[in-house]
């Protein structure tokens, strides 16, 4: 173990002089995409620096930052009062890019008769209060409600706009990422449940929350009401012209604003 | 030893003194790195524990073992594991039920009843099965068998009924149907045994049809709700921990001797009896290691329960239903990390150590007891 | 009991082993058949032009000159499709408005389901996403997308106690009388002359880039960071090991320390794998600071605790199959004990040695946990040699798991992920077939 200590440390500083070309992005499953996409797109340009891209979660993101671990943290909710705090201590300064603003549309199986519910209504399913779908004009079926694991921004938006601090039922299925959600509500006429807007497509259905249907419009006027920013943050603004800076202004020209659309998230920009 | 040994065959004092030295600090440098290898399982149990004190110091135990709220995320967040402990237990239990029969019937038909040149091809089989990533375990379980059991899951519960049912009816109605007509054979004689016999296999056969068509009726008439469920894992796992039940236990019968084998048929004993009778009960204690070790390997395993459980921490309702999900200790590790943070010292970061310590501590007990029970059985067979 | 009975009951006793065996046998080929036959998919498909397309302009292969043959072709055959749907927008514009607004949102369906089909129409912009670029690659692929053209896909609720229905309805209906009318019939019947399908050998999925998050080209990346974790575990496991087992075996007196030593390392051998993990986060990275991320070298590490007890425990029984006459010998001349361990046991031990090792490279390969929290990634570049010392990699057995649940397009890219798994799968059987071959041909020796 020693030798291996030794051989670390002498390794380690090799390993410094040549990392000034890479930037590692950390956290959120929901801002997975967007990052990625940006990442191959700056890499394509300036093929000398390298992107890595892990989807593990915004809380992970956040850890990242503080411990220098990664440039950019994707987060899909803003950065808790602890999490600034620690960082402040560290003397790391989170900054945050609003990239992309994103609904959670509320999913259900095409074949699931029910096109409309209110917050209440979800947040009784959730509660499981209601457990059939007869009890909301649909047919006579258990409900099987899914939900983004609680490691997740995704649940902590989901938990503040519908739940309130109410208690998710115990019997509630976790998955690991939105892109798992979507694919148990395909397979399971049932189920229920919530994911990013990029991820909805024709398998799944998503319903009118409070009458409003989830769209680039609605969420950007605010009308559809489980919304949320979805961010990156970086310690400090990143100096002006440097990789970083231009990966996290990606998002404000036109080539970004139209990857944001084409992978099925609100821009923030509207040339 | 430098090449001078042409001059002197006997070497002086100083030489040998240095080479003594020398040996003893080659040997000692082995030792040292013996250790550490050995010593880094300290290092694992030090680092463990050390971030898993810290959530009893703040939560306490009693939540953690007796509650069945899990909401690390909650406002105030609760740490209840009892489901998790649960979840973990049936699908081991479940392991074990699908893992150890076929196991040890493959372990014995290997060791005892394969002829040579077959064995040769069975056993890399099973290393096979061995090898292969669980990641690719947990892709097969998430992709190909889950979406199955959910479109058909009645139909393969009915089938696997059959399977399972079908052979083990048969032997019953077989020994059954021969005490049977032994116990009348006094009474009854000439022709009318043989219509004796005739109509009690023919009962007792039409009987366990019927029951076999009972139940797969009731078993198609299922519908599973999600195919990521702990039927599907323990499944899965069953297979996984197969290979290492089969070799290890398979190991132990071979342990038990020609000598036994051949005394027992020398007494008049089939084939299956003497395995039955003598082999198995002389091998007991080997294979209650495997057992342990194929326990030890469904309880670790992370990708396979992370992708195909569910991961609701809920207790099934009721405990033994193995169609609803269910959440393990390895998979809540592994997903809840992301959101769990080390730095702002939350609970939720400290609860996954001590998650781990438990997987940790079980899996160091259980260690020890297949260990002992290897060692005691050794010494009885006194080698 | 009869002695038909007891006979009987031998004979089923048999068959119960048998069965068991078939059983795991059973078990193996379900397993693996998915996995072979649509992961070779991955290699061996039916591509079609846009295929052909993406290689020439993402990875500058093919002959440029034969594709804009092919594209002439393919561009004469997709004209009436454009020509259609513009004949048809410019028809739409003429209609009164409450007739227009019928036909609006079924178009607007129409429209983009052809774009999916068959990429972006000729003239307009490129798009900025590679995805956007091409239409569908895949032959199998396509006639799916095809299919979406021309049916659109409704659900009937009619029922008010179960649920919805799939109805597939032709879209010919929907624009029935107007000029897209030859529209959908042109499309079904030239599809081989739109898509030009043709069976494609793409060995490259290995040694290819990804383009897009793996919508299109290879794993790579992937391959690479396996072969480097791999590689990493293996530097530090194999010295640790060997000399551990050297000196069990031939130093140690049976005594309470070796014991001792030995339940460490089996214990060792029974922690689970996430508990490696969780162990190369708080040590590795957290306390140790090998990199200031995620890296191969922190992954590397964690993984070589993972194989240490294989390694030792195969060295330790090479070197006991060693027979005792050897080592004898070498005393009996005059061999010191460390000269014969490295002259005569070890050159002696090195093919079981060897097959330990390589064993342990396969489940090195093949293991996702310990990496999860300390090298992997689910998008980057292939490393080169040195920045494995402070850089995050994707590889296979993660970016498995992140494709087929994380991914936001799972369904699009399963032959991918079966690719991976088919490539991991068989990485580590090959080993694994490796490491049987050369003990068998030990085991020859030692019996010849």
């Amino acid at each position: 173990m020693k030798r291996i200590i030794a051989l670390v440390a002498t390794t380690a500083l090799v390993g410094v002089a040549s990392a000034q070309t890479k930037i590692v992005i950390d956290g959120s499953t929901t801002v997975g995409p967007i990052a990625k996409a940006f990442a191959e797109y700056t890499m394509a340009a300036h093929p000398e620096v390298n992107i890595s891209v892990s989807e593990s979660g915004s809380g992970n993101g956040a850890k990242g930052l503080l411990n220098g671990t990664c440039d950019i943290a994707d987060m899909s909710r803003s950065m808790k009062d602890t999490e600034f705090k620690a960082c402040a201590d560290k003397g790391i300064q989170p900054v945050a890019h609003v990239v992309a603003l994103d609904g959670l549309p509320i999913l259900v199986h095409p074949s699931n008769p029910v096109k409309d519910l209110t917050v209440e209504q979800v947040r009784k399913i959730y509660l499981g209060e209601i457990t059939n779908w007869k009890e909301v004009g649909g047919p006579d079926q258990k409900i099987v409600t899914i939900s983004r694991d609680t490691s997740s921004g995704t649940y902590e938006t989901f938990e503040e706009k519908v739940m309130e601090k109410g208690k998710i039922r115990e019997d509630c299925e976790y998955v690991g990422s939105n892109g798992a959600i979507r694919s148990r509500v395909q397979t399971t006429p049932a189920a229920i449940g919530y994911a990013g807007l990029g991820f909805v497509d024709k398998t799944v259905k998503a319903l009118k929350v409070n009458g409003i249907s989830p769209s680039a419009e609605t969420v950007q006027s605010g009308q559809y009401p489980i919304a949320r920013p979805l961010f990156m943050y970086t310690n400090g603004y990143p100096a002006l012209g440097s990789p970083l800076y231009q990966f996290v202004t990606i998002h404000l020209s036109e080539d970004g604003q139209e990857m944001v659309e084409d992978i099925g998230f609100v821009p923030v920009t509207a040339y | 030893m430098t090449g001078n040994t042409s001059k002197s065959l006997v070497m002086s004092d100083a030489a040998s003194i240095r080479q003594r030295i020398g040996s003893w600090i080659g040997q000692g440098f082995l030792l040292l790195a013996t250790s550490l290898s050995a010593f880094a399982v300290f290092f694992i149990f030090y680092f463990i524990l050390k971030d898993a004190i810290p959530f009893f110091q703040l939560e306490g135990f009693k939540e953690f073992f007796a509650s069945k709220r899990w909401y690390p995320s909650g406002h105030p967040a609760e740490f209840g594991a009892l489901s998790i402990f649960v979840g973990t237990g049936l699908v081991t239990l479940g392991a074990i039920v699908v893992a150890v029969p076929l196991g040890i019937s493959a372990a014995v038909c290997l060791s005892d009843l394969l002829p040579f040149g077959i064995r040769q091809i069975v056993k890399p089989v099973i290393e096979i099965l061995a090898a292969i990533p669980s990641v690719a375990f947990g892709f097969f379980a998430l992709v190909v068998f889950a979406p199955l059991l959910q479109r058909s899951g009645g139909a393969i519960l009915a089938t696997g009924a059959w399977l399972v049912l079908g052979p083990i009816l048969a032997l019953l109605v077989v020994v059954g149907g021969d005490l049977l007509l032994e116990k009348m054979r006094n009474r009854i004689q000439g022709k009318k045994r043989y219509l004796a016999s005739v109509s009690v296999f023919g009962v007792l056969g039409l009987g366990s049809i019927l029951f076999l068509v009972f139940l797969s009726r009731r078993l198609g008439g299922i519908e599973i709700n999600s195919g990521t469920n702990a039927l599907n894992v323990s499944i899965i796992l069953g297979i996984m921990a197969l290979p290492t039940i089969v070799s290890v236990s398979e190991d132990a019968l071979q342990a038990a001797g020609r000598e036994l084998r051949e005394g027992s048929y020398a007494l008049g004993s089939t084939r299956a009896e003497t395995i039955l009778k003598a082999v198995i009960p002389a091998s007991v204690s080997g294979i209650l290691a495997a057992v342990i070790l194929g326990v030890m390997r469904a309880i670790g395993e992370t990708m396979v329960v992370w992708m195909a459980s569910g991961n609701a921490a809920r207790i099934p309702d009721p405990w033994y239903n193995v169609l609803q999900p269910i959440r393990t200790l390895t998979a809540t590790i592994a997903g809840d990390m992301g959101e769990a943070d080390h730095v702002t010292g939350s609970a939720r970061y400290h609860v996954l150590f001590a998650m781990a310590f438990c997987l940790l501590a079980f899996s160091f007990l259980m260690n020890l007891a297949s260990e002992l029970i290897v060692k005691r059985s050794r010494k009885k067979l006194g080698k | 009991m009869r002695l038909e009975t007891r006979k009987l009951l031998d004979k089923a006793f048999s068959g119960l082993g048998l069965i068991a065996i078939a059983v795991m046998a059973t078990a193996l080929v379900l397993i693996l058949s998915p996995i072979i036959w649509r992961g070779s998919k991955a290699f061996v498909f039916k591509g079609t032009i846009e295929h052909r397309r993406v290689m020439l302009e993402q990875f500058n292969r093919g002959n440029p000159d034969r594709f804009n043959q092919e594209w002439v072709q393919v561009a004469k055959a997709r004209e009436p499709v454009y020509r259609m749907l513009a004949d048809f927008e410019a028809e739409m514009r003429e209609m009164p408005s409450s007739e227009r607004r019928e036909y609006r949102s079924a178009f607007k369906e129409l429209q983009e389901a052809v774009e999916i089909l068959l990429g972006p129409a000729p003239g307009e912009d490129i798009p900025v996403l590679i995805r956007k670029r091409y239409g569908q690659t895949r032959w199998d692929r396509t006639q799916i997308k095809l299919h979406e053209v021309l049916y659109s896909e409704e659900w009937d609720y009619s029922n008010p106690d179960a649920m919805g229905i799939l109805v597939e309805k032709p879209r010919l209906e929907q624009f029935m009388g107007t000029k897209l009318e030859p529209f959908f019939a042109y499309v079904e019947e030239h599809i081989d002359e739109i898509m030009r399908p043709k069976t494609t050998f793409y060995w490259q999925f290995i040694t290819d880039t990804s383009k897009d998050s793996h919508i299109f080209g290879g794993i790579w990346p992937e391959v690479l960071g396996t072969i480097y974790l791999t590689l990493g575990a293996m530097i530090f496991a194999i010295p640790m090991g060997v000399i551990a087992a050297i000196y069990l075996c031939e130093y140690a007196k049976e005594g309470r320390i070796v014991s001792f030593l030995r339940i460490c390392i089996s214990t060792l051998a029974g922690v689970p794998s996430i508990v490696f993990g969780l162990f190369g986060l708080a040590f590795f990275l957290n306390t140790m600071h090998v990199s200031d991320s995620r890296s191969v070298l922190a992954g590397s590490m964690t993984l070589s605790l993972l194989i240490l007890p294989t390694i030792i425990r195969s060295s330790e029984e090479a070197i006991l199959a060693v027979p005792r006459s050897y080592k004898e010998a070498a005393f009996g001349l005059g061999a010191g004990r460390w000269r014969t361990v490295l002259t005569v046991i070890l050159p002696a031990a090195l093919p079981g040695i060897l097959t330990g090792i390589v064993i342990s490279m396969g489940r090195a390969a093949g293991e996702t946990a310990p990496i999860i929290f300390t090298a992997a990634v689910s998008v980057g570049a292939p490393l080169k040699i040195w920045e494995t010392l402070n850089q995050p990699t994707p590889a296979l057995p993660w970016n498995i798991y992140n494709l087929c649940t994380e991914h936001e397009a799972v369904d699009e890219i399963r032959h991918v992920q079966y690719g991976m798994v088919l490539t991991l799968v068989a990485l580590v059987l090959l080993l694994n077939l490796f490491a049987i071959l050369m003990r068998a041909r030990i085991s020859k020796k030692l019996r010849g």
